[in-house]
């Protein structure tokens, strides 16, 4: 209605006071009189219209468990047979154990917009609805595998997501993986096969690492598998299988049988906090988040809680106002700073430094719980000034290395242990108990060194009287005599270069904030938690961050209690929570157990690797000749690839167009398991079409190291409205189709129990096993998910608080001190230069000489440079810059720029996670969409948005107005030319414009000049989604052939991230725990010690491309209206004065 | 035109109907300082209400960033320069209301979106204002940079302005509690009221060619339960129930307690004059001129007594009771380190521990032959 007509309407309704208008409206429209409606209203029978709205047929309960870690159980609301709508059980309050702990209804609601969204998706259009098959990979199978000299298939059957798709059955589906594996694992088997993989060009390292067996060529990853211990974890028990296919194909024994390689998931994910298992030889330390409201205070650390954590951010609001004091360090004023007393705003990339920065305080101002140092930690035992090493008891007093007794059983050679969960003290192999020794004090009493063995921690620890500062002269049992200084001595001289102001320099943190923050955390020692995020772990330095804040927290009594604590919160992993695993995913293939009444006996054949390899190009790091991947670690060729509930190994991959353009090529089948179709399914050659959680036929478990819940995925009374199968049907499938491929019964025999409906009994057999679980009847568990109650893991503490043992019970850390090391003095370490905890600069993001190690001249620093590896000092390419152990003082790292400043790439690019995404379930369901910041549209009135809504960078307004960028225009953004946004990318070819990244910009305030981000959980583009950009009516990036739906219209956040590997990740030697239990091992542990890349870092150039005001003209519409930051009208500037109400002021 | 009371401006004020207040009102309290903008209650209010053709734009909750976020684009900005500065001195609104502002021939001062002011609901996501960021930074309270989330509904206000524009008479306000409706039947798209709300609660459908509003699911309320986007309110922020006019306060009913005795949670500009019935615990850590302009002069007194929940176990313990239950919290009790709910009948509805308290098991269970390590 137009406003002329509206007032002409008034005019004629003569409106003239509220009696007149009742009149006259019943007069002009016959309707009942309405005198006064805040009194009465005449007809309310309408009202039944919405009590309609809301009524519901039936209910039934799923389990939503993406990779946040908070695993809701939700109501489903079903009417007519579709799930109408979604909300929370409210029965997380009703949670028990069978020891009477008890949860509070505090914890619910537990649910979020995601899982309330879940209806769009379980119907969406872009749900994967029945089994597909590439059609030139299905010609290939069906021409029998041709392949050239050097063993490639011809590259014309690998036109991969420009292909078409073939509709087949899942039986179909499952006889083409089942036949290229075989075809596979025999091509790349024996002799020939390794031949093969060298005329290819693969490292001859990795092809030995084979050890012949094709089956090793062949990777399998079930995604975040804790996240279901039988239907995704399923993927390794295919693994394990895979050594019935190499004893058939080699002819080999049971024995000699070697499985498929397995792929990481916490550390592929860069959720593996590195420096954890370096200080405390097990994999990460953490707490529930529920602890927050027992601590005093809480340091919210690189981490957006309640952006990330949302269920449990009440945690931390309660907590709040109850007294504890909330600290937020972050890279921007971000969401979670607005729920802070103090917010510090820094430079990304440098928490290490920040972190010594604070310790530097605590040390230098004598703040320190020596105590606690001197009974925890490695801080008083003497480190050797000559070699680097620690001083050994042995090399002062002679003899054997001491007994062990404190909760530590070492074991003899071939004795056996009990399975994981049911060992209960730490195993420690007699061989590594021999190499470790025991460690020497200077006892200050009698002025003289003192062993102490790994027993003597906590309350058992002597070292009241232990020397920590100044060196010592040590007469060797051999007469020499050494210099030696105590680990808090060497560490303290170098935490002097990091005193507030340069601290400051470095880290943007303002001096005021080091000082008063370290001096408040130290006043009050074991009553901080610090909860650090996903931030800081997404860089280079990752673990010297965690290193320098475990030093921090050490130096401050904050490591193992309830309400002091260090926590890494990034994914969901501790898979050891079920640590009767093995029992499933390591059945022995060839000794399968098919009575439900029995135990399994598992044996493990498969290998597990680390995804970084096929990430990094897949090859392992070499500086010059020297090959500085640890043997431990060494990866194998990838020739295939079949993964479930797994975006990330493949659609969401760092350096994405890297990957799909160079690495791809050279693998011979992508198997996918999907139900929704992401930019995996695009580039992959067979896509399994699976179940939603809705539609669950097979019940599954996991849990969670943010909360104490035990949650079942209940199967659902839900019918399938697509042609779908369980994941685990899948698995059993294709398992059948290589049962009759290669004639072996034990094959089919490997899923028997999920084709008897039986599942239960595997998930029943890992309970049975698990310490935190035996007792539980899963059928008891499962009828209680099914009306919404979860149950309790049965935790040692209640909130699980990691290293309360230690602390309380004096138990040893899986380390060879039994204490927290800050130490290291592993070859790797010293030649890297990090035997201390240092600073590096971040590998990309950082306006300075990048991976630089910043230190003073350090009598203890003394690494091995670029030189020593016959590469040239200056040479400072991404490949080379990796294994670059070049050490400055920050005076002159100052001084130095990152290589590429001078041709403009002066923008550091983040890409963290945000509320409108869960890791792999991005943010393109349309009503999540819309809320996706400032552009969403769902009508799209700007046709040029690839969606209902698109990607964008936040950049400071000061920097946008420099390069002349309008908020909301269009930008380009680039990363360093030479490998991205691939290898071999040339701007001027039209087949490669759909890789490079074009976006919105957004002035955004919050962020430091510089420094600009992009949020994660975005589907990029791809060929067929830039094709539809460009030849559809409605401009859409939706591929017309497959209907994959991009965020961008070219490129994606990936397409300026790069895989990078960090040589201390990848040591022989480190010591830790094993996966499972309690067993000590050292070197490669997938999830425990191996790469994790470095996804958030980036350094770009941003070019203006478009206005981005609608027709790509003028102004984007909220600027234009003077209501965006640096745009404000008049009305605006009074309105953020608060210039509408004058207080005070008298009216008229 | 009547001479109507508001509580909240401390005067009595013209409005098109005489005063007729609800047996119970139904009220609200959001506690910004927990609101952590998920948008949960968006989608538990547009998953059950309005996700049909012609409701693409139509969120009848939002959670919108303040200062640079608005749903519609600029609906406060604009009303407030409409209004112009006004004055507040001391427990007396002296400026004006919308209704007495409104123009010759109209009910309420008032502005119409255009529809493209609904395409980007949650423009100004996460922006911040006040002191720009150049590279590193350090607040205490008050941030110098800041910005904090506003989760809205209709305020189902006892003065409803969308109520008093109808020409049709089709706005009304049920009496058993308070709940302002639509009548679908009725309503012809007149959009008085859409142009009449200065919350720009109320939308229009093309489809229907009818005006929407929050029902604030009063088919719940009708069985005891808290509308969805308090169910579904995962940041704890909100508390459903009813509130009094201040002289009837009662202070076991937790929305008196908190806006009539305590006087921790204000209404959203009072000054408009509409007495709306969704009160704010404002945000500790924004400007306090730019709360008061928002939440009027009770802000200060709000803020200390906010801050000094740590020493007020009955405050902290019943901010800590919000959202532990589905049913709507009549009275509310502490006992100890506990906090109880009763419903309207008084029964019990939850009872939550102040903290949780923490539980230690044995380190080896010799009967489940397990030690239950904190590190498997």
């Amino acid at each position: 209605m137009t406003d002329f007509t509206r007032r002409h309407f008034l005019e004629a309704l003569g409106a003239a006071g509220f009696g007149a208008l009742a009149a006259s409206a019943t007069r002009a429209f016959g309707l009942d009189a309405v005198e006064n409606p805040l009194a009465r209203y005449p007809d309310r029978g309408w009202e039944a219209a919405y009590r309609d709205l809301w009524k519901y047929d039936s209910t039934f309960t799923f389990l939503c468990a993406p990779n946040d870690t908070h695993n809701c159980i939700l109501d489903a609301y079903v009417r007519s047979g579709s799930i109408l709508r979604i909300g929370p059980t409210m029965r997380y309050g009703e949670a028990s154990d069978l020891y009477g702990t008890k949860s509070s209804s505090r914890w619910d609601p537990r649910v979020c917009q995601k899982g309330l969204a879940l209806t769009r998706r379980f119907y969406g259009d872009r749900r994967v609805r029945h089994p597909m098959v590439r059609k030139g990979f299905k010609a290939w199978v069906e021409a029998g595998f041709p392949r050239g000299s050097d063993g490639r298939p011809p590259p014309e059957h690998f036109n991969r997501a420009r292909d078409e798709w073939v509709r087949v059955t899942h039986e179909e589906a499952a006889k083409i993986v089942a036949a290229a594996l075989v075809n596979i694992a025999t091509t790349y088997s024996g002799e020939k096969g390794k031949e093969l993989l060298l005329k290819q060009g693969y490292e001859p390292e990795m092809v030995e690492a084979t050890k012949g067996a094709g089956t090793q060529v062949m990777k399998f990853r079930g995604g975040m598998p804790l996240l279901g211990i039988t239907r995704v974890f399923g993927l390794y028990r295919i693994a394990n299988a895979m050594a019935l296919l190499d004893a058939k194909i080699r002819g080999v024994a049971p024995g000699e049988a070697i499985g498929g390689r397995g792929f990481d998931n916490y550390s592929w994910h860069t959720d593996l906090p590195p420096g954890h298992p370096m200080v405390t030889g097990q994999q990460t330390v953490e707490f529930d988040l529920d602890a927050v409201e027992h601590a005093k205070t809480v340091v919210v650390w690189g981490m957006n809680w309640i952006a990330t954590k949302m269920p449990d951010s009440h945690w931390l609001t309660e907590a709040r106002l109850k007294g504890t004091r909330v600290v937020v360090i972050a890279a921007e004023y971000s969401a979670t700073s607005t729920k802070a007393d103090d917010a510090v705003v820094v430079r990304p990339g440098t928490t290490p430094a920040l972190a010594l920065g604070l310790a530097a305080v605590v040390v230098k101002e004598k703040l320190y719980d020596a105590d606690y140092v001197r009974r925890f930690t490695d801080l008083p035992l003497l480190v050797r000034a000559d070699n680097l090493k620690m001083l050994k008891a042995e090399e002062v007093f002679g003899g054997g290395p001491a007994k062990l007794g404190n909760q530590t059983l070492v074991q003899r050679a071939g004795e056996a242990v009990p399975a994981p969960g049911f060992q209960r003290d730490m195993i420690v192999p007699e061989k590594l108990r021999n190499e470790w020794g025991d460690y020497v004090f200077w006892d200050e009493r009698t002025q003289g060194p003192r062993a102490i063995s790994r027993d003597e921690v906590g309350k058992r620890s002597p070292l009241e009287h232990a020397r920590l500062e100044g060196a010592v002269e040590v007469t060797l049992r051999d007469g020499k005599k050494v210099m030696c200084r105590p680990v808090f001595d060497v560490v303290k001289e170098y935490l002097a270069h990091f005193d507030p102001k340069t601290t400051e320099e470095i880290t943007w943190a303002p001096a005021a904030s080091v000082e008063a923050l370290a001096r408040h955390i130290a006043k009050a020692p074991g009553t901080t938690l610090f909860a650090i995020g996903m931030g800081p772990n997404q860089f280079f330095n990752n673990d010297n961050k965690d290193r320098a804040t475990f030093l921090l927290a050490a130096l401050t009594g904050n490591v193992g209690r309830v309400g002091g604590n260090v926590g890494s919160y990034a994914g969901n992993y501790r898979t050891a929570l079920f640590n009767g695993v093995p029992q499933y995913i390591n059945e022995n293939p060839f000794d399968l157990e098919l009575d439900p009444a029995k135990p399994a006996r598992p044996k493990q054949y498969w290998r597990a690797e680390s995804a970084h390899y096929y990430n990094h190009e897949d090859h392992p790091l070499k500086m010059g000749k020297t090959m500085v991947t640890g043997k431990t670690h060494m990866p194998a060729p990838t020739k295939s690839m079949w993964f479930a509930n797994a975006n990330s190994i493949l659609g969401n991959v760092k350096w994405h167009y890297n990957t799909v353009m160079n690495v791809l090529p050279k693998i011979e089948m992508i198997a996918v398991q999907e139900w929704w179709w992401s930019t995996s399914c695009e580039w992959a050659d067979v896509v399994f079409a699976v179940d939603s959680w809705a539609e669950l036929k097979h019940p599954d478990m996991c849990a969670s190291v943010t909360n104490p819940f035990l949650t079942v995925f209940p199967a659902t009374p839900h019918k399938r409205p697509f042609e779908t199968r369980g994941d685990i049907e899948c698995l059993s499938l294709v398992a059948k189709a290589l049962a009759e491929k290669t004639g072996d019964r034990r094959f089919a025999d490997l899923f028997k129990l999920v084709d008897e409906g039986r599942t239960d009994v595997y998930l029943q057999r890992v309970l049975d096993h698990s310490s935190l679980t035996r007792g539980y009847k899963f059928t008891d568990l499962h009828e209680k998910a099914k009306k919404g109650i979860p149950a309790l893991m049965m935790n040692r503490t209640y909130p699980k608080a990691v290293g309360w043992e230690q602390v309380h019970e004096s138990r040893p850390w899986y380390t060879k001190s039994g204490r927290l090391e800050f130490y290291r003095d592993e070859d790797e370490f010293i030649e890297a230069g990090e035997n201390l905890p240092v600073h590096r600069e971040p590998i990309d993001s950082t306006f300075y000489e990048p991976n630089v190690i910043v230190a003073p001249a350090h009598p203890f620093i003394r690494p091995k440079g670029p030189e020593a590896y016959g590469v040239a000092k200056d040479d400072l390419s991404c490949e080379v810059r990796q294994g670059r152990n070049v050490v400055k003082p920050w005076a002159e790292v100052k001084r130095t720029s990152h290589p590429l400043a001078k041709d403009g790439y002066r923008f550091v690019f983040h890409t963290p996670k945000y509320r409108h995404g869960a890791h792999t379930m991005p943010v393109d369901v349309d009503i999540i969409a819309i809320l996706f910041g400032p552009f969403g549209d769902i009508h799209r009135h700007d046709k040029r948005m690839p969606n209902v809504t698109e990607g964008y960078v936040d950049i400071n307004p000061d920097d946008a107005k420099e390069l002349g960028i309008d908020d909301g225009d269009y930008v380009w953004i680039d990363s360093d030319p030479t490998d991205r946004p691939f290898r071999g990318y040339k701007p001027t070819e039209k087949e490669h414009r759909w890789a490079r990244l074009i976006c919105r910009a957004r002035y955004y305030p919050g962020t430091p000049r510089g420094i600009t981000r992009m949020w994660f959980n975005m589907y990029g583009a791809t060929p067929g989604s830039y094709e539809g950009t460009q030849t559809r009516p409605d401009g859409l990036a939706r591929n017309p052939r497959s209907g994959y739906q991009a965020m961008f219209r070219s490129g994606s956040h990936q397409s300026a991230t790069r895989g990078w590997l960090k040589p201390t990740w990848m040591t022989d030697s480190l010591v830790r725990k094993a996966l499972f239990g309690q067993e000590i091992g050292k070197g490669f542990l997938p999830d425990v010690h191996c790469p994790t890349g470095a996804p958030r870092e980036s350094i770009v150039k941003i070019s203006k491309a478009e206005p981005g005001g609608l027709e790509a003209k003028g102004l984007w519409r909220p600027a234009a209206e003077g209501l965006r930051p640096r745009y404000e009208s008049k009305a605006l500037e009074t309105y953020l004065a608060g210039g509408f109400v004058q207080l005070g002021k008298k009216g008229a | 035109m009547a001479l109507v009371r508001n509580w909240q401006i401390g005067r009595s004020m013209s409005y098109w109907y005489p005063e007729s207040r609800p047996q119970r009102q139904f009220a609200a309290v959001f506690d910004v300082n927990k609101c952590i903008a998920c948008q949960t209650c968006t989608l538990a209010c547009k998953t059950t209400w309005t996700s049909g053709k012609g409701q693409e734009y139509m969120l009848f909750n939002n959670v919108e960033t303040k200062p640079y976020g608005y749903y519609p684009l600029g609906w406060d900005v604009r009303v407030l320069e409409k209004l112009g500065p006004q004055p507040w001195d001391g427990g007396r609104y002296g400026g004006r209301t919308i209704f007495e502002a409104a123009e010759a021939g109209e009910r309420t001062l008032g502005w119409r979106p255009a529809e493209i002011d609904y395409a980007h609901p949650n423009v100004g996501e996460d922006d911040c204002a006040g002191q720009p960021i150049v590279n590193g930074a350090y607040y205490q309270l008050p941030h110098l940079s800041w910005f904090f989330y506003l989760a809205r509904i209709c305020n189902h206000c006892t003065y409803p302005a969308c109520l008093a524009s109808c020409p049709r008479g089709s706005i009304y306000k049920r009496p058993e509690d308070g709940i302002v409706l639509v009548d679908q039947g009725r309503c012809r798209g007149y959009q008085e009221c859409v142009r009449a709300c200065p919350y720009k609660k109320v939308f229009f459908n093309p489809m229907t060619g009818t005006s929407e509003k929050c029902i604030a699911c009063f088919p719940k309320i009708e069985q005891g339960l808290a509308p969805q986007c308090f169910l579904n309110c995962i940041g704890k922020i909100r508390c459903a129930g009813f509130v009094h006019v201040p002289e009837k306060a009662d202070p076991e009913n937790p929305i008196d307690y908190l806006v009539h005795v305590r006087k921790v949670a204000l209404p959203l500009f009072p000054q408009l004059g509409l007495e709306p019935n969704v009160y704010y615990v404002p945000p500790l850590h924004a400007p306090e001129p730019f709360l008061e302009q928002m939440f009027g002069p009770g802000v200060h007194e709000a803020l200390r007594t906010y801050r000094g929940a740590a020493q007020d176990p009955d405050l902290a313990g019943l901010i800590a009771l919000f959202g532990s239950t589905e049913r709507i919290i009549h009275r509310f009790k502490r006992r100890g380190e506990t906090m109880y709910g009763y419903d309207d009948k008084g029964s019990e509805v939850v009872h939550v521990p102040m903290k949780e308290p923490v539980q230690v098991l044995t380190a080896f269970d010799a009967r489940r032959g397990v030690a239950p390590a904190n590190v498997p």
